[in-house]
């Protein structure tokens, strides 16, 4: 197998919203606050079986779960993601379904162990 | 596709990348040969060899002459007339595929001149061809259909004012693999082209003259090569087409997986097609180093007996003696209590289809249990360096280079059968570059004229001490090989057939990097397992008094349920219900070659990987897998769970085993010459035999190929050919 | 709050901007003066900004890993192995203008005969993923880029050139005479 994985120190990249981390952090923040403060609001609004602390607590999960990444520009684009779903949820655009989905609640977890997943004839 | 089109176009159009590299190299040799000639094609200029044609000088550059006829590895025939261009002063286009290239010629491939011969030809062909593509199977991937759409009148000219409608030929049977559809045919002639001079076998041509031209064999009569299948690929057109693939699938509907095939040990490269989870056809991948473009009809057509005798649930013969479909959960637990009881005292023999993981992981479990008891089915010497110098049981020379060979020494092999490309490079060579054969061992027929020298082994020793005239013609040959067929070296003086075959080739005056010893193997897990530390020949077990017999995939019966004690517990892994599932106590499921990603060394020690095409039936699973999990289950876990860690712990054991497609050179072959003085070995006078002798002992010869109805089929027709009185 | 609500104009202002651009024509013959609003109503330090959006940054690390924001399934960037190399041209064919380029493809996985149409299913989202490249190294850059592992299956496809001749068919001494016609 080739050596994967190039090794190069710095870049010059082309911005897409922000110019340094600084900034897209200011950015992830202000999503999150414009998310935490939707939370009540979208609780009532869609009637699902969570309350307000769980649902800041997946909200919480869902933005740690990227504090990886360093790309400025991924950054970014995590945030316009982050938007569209938020304007989503304002807007009705979702329904009660997609917001189940954050939770995961019906979805079968698949067999990590060699074992089980030989039984199961799954990779 | 958006890539490349741009930058076709940024290139100035037809210049593909690869053309101008293969361009590229040629200029830049070209300051050592001074006397190339330059020509423009389209008013590009080009230099090229004196003697290359016009369609190769285009080709160079990327310009691609529409051909019928032309094949660049067959010879030369000239008359399907496609290829005509127009050169400049010149009255009358030129067949481009004919026509060697004069200095200075200005060839148009796309004048108005080109274009109306190329028309007026397809108008031709046309005239006589059936418009029945829709029901055709060369549909889709027919180079007619593609010309036709650029050269093709929208409308027909022909009248028939007869009334006697288009010309019909009555169609040929040639054979339970290639059928012929005659009145498709447009007279190329490469199938004639290919069977007199690749195959060797000079049964088609034409009759009859103009209109009443017919292709076939004259006489009713089989194909009688192990080639045949190639002609499928060679027509142009659908009039030779698979019979065993016939209306089952269309080309824009398959999946096309890229893979190796493992019924000979020269590991031609595949092209697996595939629809809803079956395998449908099996075709060549060109690969220069190895196949060329051809394929042998076992690896084309047995890949029916895929699908039948396939073992699909681990089974575990009960009190009655019957084999029982159980759970993979019992099965392992059945199998891991048994073999916990057996302790240390279990062996294994690995059969012609494992694959490089599954050998790796069986040995680790073994060597983890205590054993080393690992054999191989097929037998190779062990005195002398035995398989310590990976020299002593490769193709050494490589398989594309035997056709630079000039005399050739075939020592207890049928190269015909055995690997029919191989001998195809053989033909090659004996056709071309005058090529020499000899043979000691039985007399068979190779479709080329060889010196048969006889079939007693002593033969050997008096070509080694120079007594005999051989060793005359074998000191002046420049480049000589010798071929040991794995056969004769499976016989009890295998060792001094090897001991001989050395000195001969150490008296040879050639270059250094010119092997002269090369030892051709019939299955394609052989190498692989040597590599790995295999002990060749199962006279360990024998002896050994097992309570645990491991078979993985061993279906040649090398070892008898008589040989074993009668308290020998078997378990077999494979894919087939062959000799070895009906003996076994377990049986264990594996996956054949066209269902796991899996890595065979061939002949020549070239690693190349197979990959999935479809997934195994039913609870079959990949070979390493299962070991592993039984593995797990009797606690001594081996260190992989996914393809990369095997691949890495291949990587470890024997580093070429991973790199893929090149074939690392083994270059002990002095020091193995000198352990081989050491062997106590006497040649004995029984002549040397091989199994495989005429065609009909060629398709059946593996578990995969007795489970095909297709070869059994060829047989059949073999056998009837025999009676024939048109031999 | 106002800095946050300056975030949101500036994510919905990025497409606006572009669509403006690409549809403006130049034929008018008067020419209005050129108003931009957006460049009126901002203050200095958010020209500046716009400004500075125009050039380049400095990014740290190796290359950009995108997998997170593609939309690939994670157990698909991950389990999967990427297989690049150079197709051959078909056997059953002569045209080779389908060739000479680099393709990638993925491990293939299970698929079945769907029971209602007798259609093929399959569970694989990347199965009929083949992209073309024009160079090994493009194809190597997009799957790192994807998060993708990968390996290069070289291939020996170029062989060696020699000049054909219609005349060794009819050589009488050689063995390439032809006896079949």
């Amino acid at each position: 197998m080739a050596s994967q994985g190039m090794q190069r120190a710095a870049r010059e990249v082309k911005p897409i919203l922000s110019l340094d981390r600084d900034e897209a952090r200011k950015r992830v923040l202000n999503l999150y606050k414009a998310w935490y403060r939707q939370i009540p609001y979208l609780v009532r609004q869609y009637d699902i079986p969570r309350t307000v602390e769980q649902c800041k607590t997946k909200l919480r999960e869902e933005f740690t779960k990227y504090e990886e990444i360093k790309d400025v520009r991924l950054v970014d684009m995590m945030v316009i993601k982050g938007q569209m779903e938020l304007k989503e949820v304002v807007n009705n655009w979702k329904q009660k379904g997609h917001i189940m989905t954050y939770f995961k609640d019906t979805v079968e977890p698949k067999p990590k162990d060699f074992l089980s997943k030989f039984l199961q004839g799954k990779d | 596709m958006f890539r490349l089109t741009i930058t076709r176009a940024l290139n100035g159009a037809k210049v593909t990348p690869k053309p101008l590299f293969i361009a590229a190299r040629l200029q830049s040799g070209e300051a050592k040969k001074p006397e190339k000639i330059e020509v423009f094609i389209d008013d590009q200029p080009v230099l090229v060899e004196p003697g290359t044609t016009v369609l190769q000088a285009a080709a160079l550059i990327g310009v691609e002459i529409p051909r019928f006829c032309y094949h660049e590895r067959l010879a030369v025939a000239g008359n399907c007339r496609m290829c005509l261009v127009e050169v400049e002063k010149s009255p009358k286009p030129v067949a481009a595929c004919a026509m060697p290239v004069m200095k200075g010629w200005r060839i148009k491939t796309n004048s108005e001149m080109t274009r109306k011969a190329r028309e007026g030809i397809m108008e031709f062909l046309l005239v006589n061809h059936p418009l029945d593509c829709p029901i055709c199977d060369q549909g889709g991937e027919c180079d007619l259909q593609d010309q036709s759409m650029a050269f093709g009148s929208d409308r027909s000219r022909f009248t028939d004012i007869d009334f006697s409608g288009k010309r019909a030929v009555e169609d040929k049977d040639i054979g339970p693999l290639v059928k012929t559809i005659m009145t498709r045919c447009i007279h190329c002639t490469r199938c004639i082209r290919f069977a007199s001079e690749i195959a060797g076998v000079d049964d088609l041509g034409t009759t009859g003259r103009g209109n009443d031209m017919q292709v076939g064999t004259y006489v009713e009569k089989l194909f009688m090569s192990e080639l045949s299948g190639n002609v499928i690929d060679l027509c142009p057109v659908g009039a030779l087409t698979s019979k065993p693939y016939s209306f089952t699938a269309r080309p824009w509907e398959i999946r096309k997986i890229d893979s190796i095939d493992v019924l000979d040990a020269v590991g031609s490269n595949i092209v697996v097609s595939t629809r809803t989870g079956e395998v449908m056809r099996i075709v060549p991948r060109v690969n220069e180093e190895i196949n060329e473009e051809w394929l042998a009809d076992k690896s084309r057509f047995s890949y029916d007996g895929l699908k039948r005798q396939r073992l699909v649930t681990p089974m575990i013969r009960d009190n009655t003696g019957a084999l029982k479909p159980v759970d993979w959960e019992i099965a392992l637990l059945t199998v891991a209590k048994v073999i916990k009881n057996a302790g240390s005292n279990i062996g294994a023999i690995a059969g012609g289809f494992a694959d490089a993981e599954a050998l790796v992981a069986v040995k680790d479990l073994l060597n983890r249990l205590g054993s080393e008891a690992l054999c191989t089915e097929h037998t190779f010497p062990l005195d002398g360096s035995g398989t310590d110098l990976r020299s002593s049981y490769l193709l050494n020379n490589k398989i594309a280079n035997a056709e630079e060979a000039d005399l050739v020494l075939l020592v207890g092999t049928n190269p015909r059968f055995e690997a029919p490309l191989l001998n195809a490079r053989f033909r090659k060579a004996w056709v071309h570059n005058e090529l020499e054969v000899a043979s000691i061992g039985p007399k068979v027929d190779l479709r080329y004229s060889y010196e048969h020298l006889g079939d007693n082994p002593n033969l050997l020793q008096q070509i080694a001490s120079g007594q005999h005239e051989f060793s005359k013609k074998l000191k002046a040959a420049k480049k000589p090989l010798i071929i040991v067929g794995s056969e004769s070296l499976e016989r009890p003086d295998g060792s001094a057939i090897l001991s001989a075959a050395q000195s001969i080739a150490a008296q040879a005056s050639c270059s250094k990097d010119w092997k002269v010893l090369n030892v051709l193997h019939k299955v394609a897990s052989q190498v692989a397992a040597l590599d790995i530390g295999y002990a060749p020949g199962v006279d360990k077990i024998r002896e050994g008094n097992f309570k645990v017999l491991f078979l993985l995939g061993a279906d040649e019966n090398a070892v008898e349920k008589s040989d074993l004690p009668a308290d020998c517990f078997i378990i077999y892994q494979g894919h087939h219900g062959d000799r070895g599932a009906a003996m076994a106590d377990a049986v264990l499921p594996g996956a054949a070659y066209t269902e796991k990603q899996a890595t065979y060394v061939n002949t020549e020690g070239r690693a190349q990987e197979t990959l999935a095409a479809v997934t195994p039936p039913g609870r079959a699973r990949e070979d390493w897998k299962i070991i592993r999990a039984l593995s797990e289950i009797l606690g001594v876990k081996l260190p992989y769970d996914n393809l990369n860690d095997i691949r890495d712990r291949l990587d470890e054991v024997a580093p070429h085993l991973t790199r893929y497609g090149s074939a690392e050179d083994a270059n002990f072959v002095s020091q193995a010459q000198e352990l081989a003085k050491k062997a106590k070995v006497q040649l004995d006078n029984t002549p040397l035999d091989v199994k495989i002798k005429e065609l009909q002992d060629y398709f059946m010869t593996d578990s995969i190929s007795r489970a095909s109805p297709t070869m059994a089929k060829c047989v059949q027709a073999a056998l009837k050919h025999q009676q024939s009185k048109y031999q | 709050m106002s800095s946050s609500l300056l975030m949101l104009r500036n994510v919905t202002k990025m497409p606006l901007k572009w669509a403006a651009a690409s549809l403006s024509t130049s034929s008018a013959r008067y020419v209005e003066p050129e108003i931009k609003n957006d460049v009126a109503l901002l203050n200095p330090e958010e020209i500046e900004h716009k400004k500075k959006l125009q050039n380049y940054i400095t990014i740290e690390g190796t290359t950009t890993d995108i997998s997170i924001i593609t939309g690939v399934p994670e157990e698909h960037v991950k389990e999967r192995r990427v297989r690049i190399y150079e197709p051959p041209k078909n056997c059953m064919q002569s045209g080779t203008n389908n060739i000479g380029h680099w393709e990638m493809d993925f491990d293939n996985r299970e698929r079945w005969e769907n029971p209602l149409m007798g259609w093929t299913s399959t569970g694989d989202p990347l199965s009929n993923l083949k992209v073309q490249f024009t160079s090994k190294e493009e194809a190597i850059e997009f799957c790192e880029k994807n998060g993708w592992k990968y390996y290069i299956q070289e291939s020996k496809l170029e062989k060696k050139f020699k000049p054909k001749s219609y005349g060794i068919n009819f050589s009488w001494n050689k063995r390439t005479r032809t006896s079949t016609k």
